[in-house]
């Protein structure tokens, strides 16, 4: 994977290393950014179906916080802490998850990108692994990788065209 | 049902970290075959048996290996669980972009509509305003 143009981006330097996550939006670019961007709207998408996304803060600009917590349909909690490490209204974020107490313990970095496409928006999340190895085992192991991007590559305008 | 998304155990730190490593990986690939002893497992390697057993006592603790209790022949077989937790956990992502993308989808189409609908109100209210 990505072993064309050794050292060119960023973003194919780490390629071995990432979950990605695509979907084209019918939407414009400013209005899927602020959806992104705006805690009001966060808790009207975020989370799988069943989960319930409380905003306690979103401080979006580099250092800013951002904490959510989502509330599982068994009743769980799960918080988070994100801090975002770049801002670049409407193309890209950038933010790292960081342990906290009672959160998850893996720190891990994660990529939004927003592109225009005639008048839609493709967004795509990209996930840095601990490791290339770490992931590529699972990838060999469980295919685990291959129904990602069987999945969430598909590029419907409105999303209908998979479900997990 | 659902994996718990943006949420790991923490005892994948350990499984990625003994994952890292080509011949701990190269031995697990070898176990996926059967048991197997701790000089069987040195063989295709050039290394030293202290060495091989070094890796085994990583994969032993990170719970991705286990061994038989005979002192003399102490057989390595693959347990598994933890590399099930990694898959799990990398499905639980996979289901949260793929349903939070489909929740955004309706919630751009739902914001479109509002917006669509404020700026008929605000045309309507001037067309008024002015024939007053």
């Amino acid at each position: 994977m990505a072993a064309s143009n050794p050292g060119t981006s960023p973003a194919s330097d780490s390629a071995d290393r990432e979950i990605v996550a695509t979907r084209l939006f019918d939407a414009p670019r400013e209005l899927v950014f602020e959806a992104w961007t705006n805690l009001k709207h966060i808790p009207h998408w975020w989370g799988p179906k069943g989960f319930a996304t409380t905003v306690h803060e979103m401080d979006v600009r580099p250092g800013g916080v951002w904490r959510l917590t989502m509330r599982g349909p068994d009743g769980r909690d799960y918080k988070n802490r994100i801090v975002f490490i770049e801002v670049a209204k409407p193309e890209r974020l950038v933010y790292k998850h960081q342990p906290e107490p009672g959160s998850e313990p893996v720190s891990f970095q994660t990529t939004v990108t927003f592109v225009e496409c005639g008048g839609k928006t493709e967004v795509t999340v990209r996930m840095l692994f601990p490791s290339a190895q770490a992931r590529d085992h699972v990838v060999k192991t469980y295919g685990a990788i291959d129904g990602l991007h069987v999945g969430l590559g598909v590029r419907s305008p409105h999303g209908s065209s998979w479900r997990s | 049902m659902i994996a718990t998304p943006l949420q790991a155990p923490d005892r994948l730190s350990p499984t990625f970290a003994a994952l890292a490593d080509p011949t701990r990986r190269a031995i697990l690939a070898r176990l996926s075959a059967g048991e197997r002893s701790v000089t069987e497992l040195a063989e295709p390697f050039e290394m030293s048996l202290p060495a091989v057993s070094k890796h085994l006592k990583v994969l032993e603790r990170a719970g991705l290996i286990a061994r038989g209790r005979d002192a003399q022949w102490r057989p390595c077989r693959l347990t598994g669980g933890p590399l099930k937790d990694v898959a799990d956990w990398v499905e639980g992502y996979r289901r949260f972009w793929a349903e939070s993308f489909d929740r955004l989808d309706d919630y751009l189409r739902e914001m479109q509509k509002q917006t669509k609908k404020v700026r008929k109100k605000e045309k309507t209210n001037g067309r008024q305003q002015s024939g007053n």
